[in-house]
């Protein structure tokens, strides 16, 4: 062993060295007061979440109130842990046209994996950033129709147009419109009041 | 028969201002405990109850307090209530012969006492290890009467590593009684007075036995980085495994009394206890005790800031390091400072 060796381990200098990155930071934190913490008070103030976040999956509608699923099934089929169940039927009077009569999602069974979002060809699905769900009772996370529909209404509040470039009694999916070029003011209908 | 009601209702009130004193120390202590950790690793530590957390030692001891009290089966029922008393009581005791600030006596309705001072017996140091020592035996029952392997371990650690740092901090404090030539916690502090110049670390260049007692005094009261009887990432809770509701508190209450009464010890013997870092005091002659005080409260609160530094910074010592550092480093300094201190006194005197 070297001298300098010899005197840093007699001076303690590596300890030293440690002791002085703390007290660094607690004279930043506290004296001179340019270091916050990086600690959030959770139930007081809350993160941004980022726009692509995963949480609670909700039902929309357009903007007349109509809801957006057909109740194709296709979500259920998609749904990786079976949380999904979808009771289809027609609509009546309207017998090439069908609805979602009833719609369950167990969410304490739901991983967030967005496929049941992938799999709607109408977008009727979309997710949400709720994530402060705790319930006391485990059923009560078995969400029916209205509850998913009031999800969505309470967080999207701007509605897509119902587009209706298909006859109205055989309109099914209203499919393509991913692909259709983005509307401009020419191409909208009037608007009756 | 009077003189001594006197002196026992006299002594009596003292007792009683400074056990709540230190015991409100001790309470708070916690909370800056966990407030100088957090702020030292860029969090906020307890915010909640009351503003900036201010109240949480009043939420914890209510806390403990009402906690289920359990006693486990194959516990000796005995041995295991005593344990917390054994280790709470010795940790207040070590207060009686401190002195908090200057050695007057004062008249008050006819009664002429030391305010500052319980008692101040002529073997003061040696009565304060003498407590420390009996203090181990609560950790060292605690563990073995819990009947869990964890706590044995945790209880056999703590015997053998409190008996090689007590042994330290023995040594280390020899070179302050050449000195002084007394073993009275007053004479010492008295005999450091007139700036910081004339205290025992700089004037007596103690600094060996300084750094040998301050090692020696975070690992005799079970602190990080030497808390190898606790050591929860090997033995869950070391002696405390087993303890809940207010026997785990007389405990908690112990390791921080403990670290009190060693700051204070180490602000009487090195750093001149309530002696003012400059000659004469700034106050008049009969307010000269509230800076005399003022003093003393600085240099505890630095050492029990330097606990908490210490704990922020140091990860904890293996097994064989912390003996292997007791025995073979901490020892050896502490003889040499002895043998210094003793030449150089002898030389001087000549």
């Amino acid at each position: 062993m070297t001298l300098g060796q010899w005197v840093k381990r007699l001076t303690f200098y590596e300890i030293l060295i440690g002791m002085k990155a703390t007290i660094t930071v607690f004279i930043q934190r506290i004296i001179l007061r340019n270091r916050p913490a990086v600690t959030l008070q959770y139930p007081h103030e809350k993160r941004d979440l980022p726009g692509s976040y995963r949480g609670m999956i909700a039902l929309l509608r357009y903007d007349d109130e109509t809801e957006k699923c057909v109740g194709c099934d296709l979500c259920e089929a998609a749904c990786p842990s079976r949380v999904i169940t979808v009771i289809s039927a027609e609509k009546e009077g309207e017998p090439m046209k069908r609805y979602a009569k009833e719609y369950y999602m167990d969410m304490s069974r739901c991983i967030f994996c967005g496929l049941c979002i992938q799999a709607c060809p109408v977008d009727a699905l979309a997710m949400t950033k709720e994530y402060e769900w705790a319930v006391y009772n485990k059923r009560d996370l078995r969400l029916n129709k209205p509850q998913l529909l009031a999800l969505g209404d309470r967080n999207f509040p701007e509605r897509e147009r119902k587009i209706e470039f298909q006859h109205h009694n055989v309109a099914f999916f209203n499919i393509g419109h991913h692909d259709l070029p983005p509307m401009t003011s020419k191409d909208q209908p009037p608007v009756t009041p | 028969m009077m003189e001594l009601m006197t002196f026992a209702g006299i002594a009596l009130i003292k007792i009683v201002v400074v056990l709540i004193v230190v015991l409100t120390t001790v309470a708070f202590l916690t909370l800056a405990e966990r407030k100088v950790l957090s702020w030292m690793q860029d969090r906020m530590g307890p915010m909640e109850v009351g503003p900036y957390g201010i109240l949480q030692p009043l939420a914890d001891g209510l806390k403990l307090f009402f906690k289920e009290d359990i006693i486990p089966a194959g516990a000796n029922w005995a041995l295991f209530s005593l344990a917390p008393i054994l280790s709470l009581v010795p940790a207040l005791i070590g207060f009686a012969v401190i002195p908090y600030g200057p050695n007057k006596e004062v008249e008050l309705f006819g009664y002429t006492f030391k305010p500052f001072v319980i008692t101040d017996i002529n073997i003061g140091i040696l009565y304060i290890l003498a407590f420390a020592s009996i203090g181990a035996y609560g950790v060292i029952l605690g563990g073995w009467a819990s009947n869990n392997k964890y706590s044995l371990l945790g209880g056999l650690r703590a015997a053998a590593q409190v008996i090689s740092y007590e042994l330290n901090i023995g040594l280390a404090i020899i070179g302050v009684l050449i000195l002084s030539g007394s073993l009275s916690m007053v004479k010492i502090a008295e005999a450091q007075a007139g700036g910081f110049w004339h205290w025992y670390i700089f004037g007596g260049l103690q600094v060996i036995g300084f750094v040998v007692y301050l090692i020696s005094a975070v690992a005799e009261t079970n602190r990080l980085p030497f808390d190898l009887a606790e050591a929860e990432s090997e033995l869950v809770a070391g002696w405390m495994t087993e303890y809940s509701g207010m026997r785990f508190a007389f405990f908690f209450m112990a390791e921080y009394t403990n670290m009190v009464l060693v700051s204070c010890v180490a602000a009487v013997l090195f750093f001149g206890g309530w002696q003012a870092p400059y000659p004469g005091t700034l106050l008049p002659e009969n307010l000269a005790w509230i800076e005399g005080i003022f003093w003393f409260t600085v240099k505890v609160f630095f050492f029990l800031f330097m606990f908490f530094w210490l704990r922020a910074t140091l990860p904890r010592l293996r097994y064989d390091q912390l003996m292997r550092f007791g025995w073979k480093v901490m020892l050896p300094l502490a003889l040499t400072n002895v043998v210094l201190t003793a030449i150089a006194v002898y030389l001087v005197r000549q």
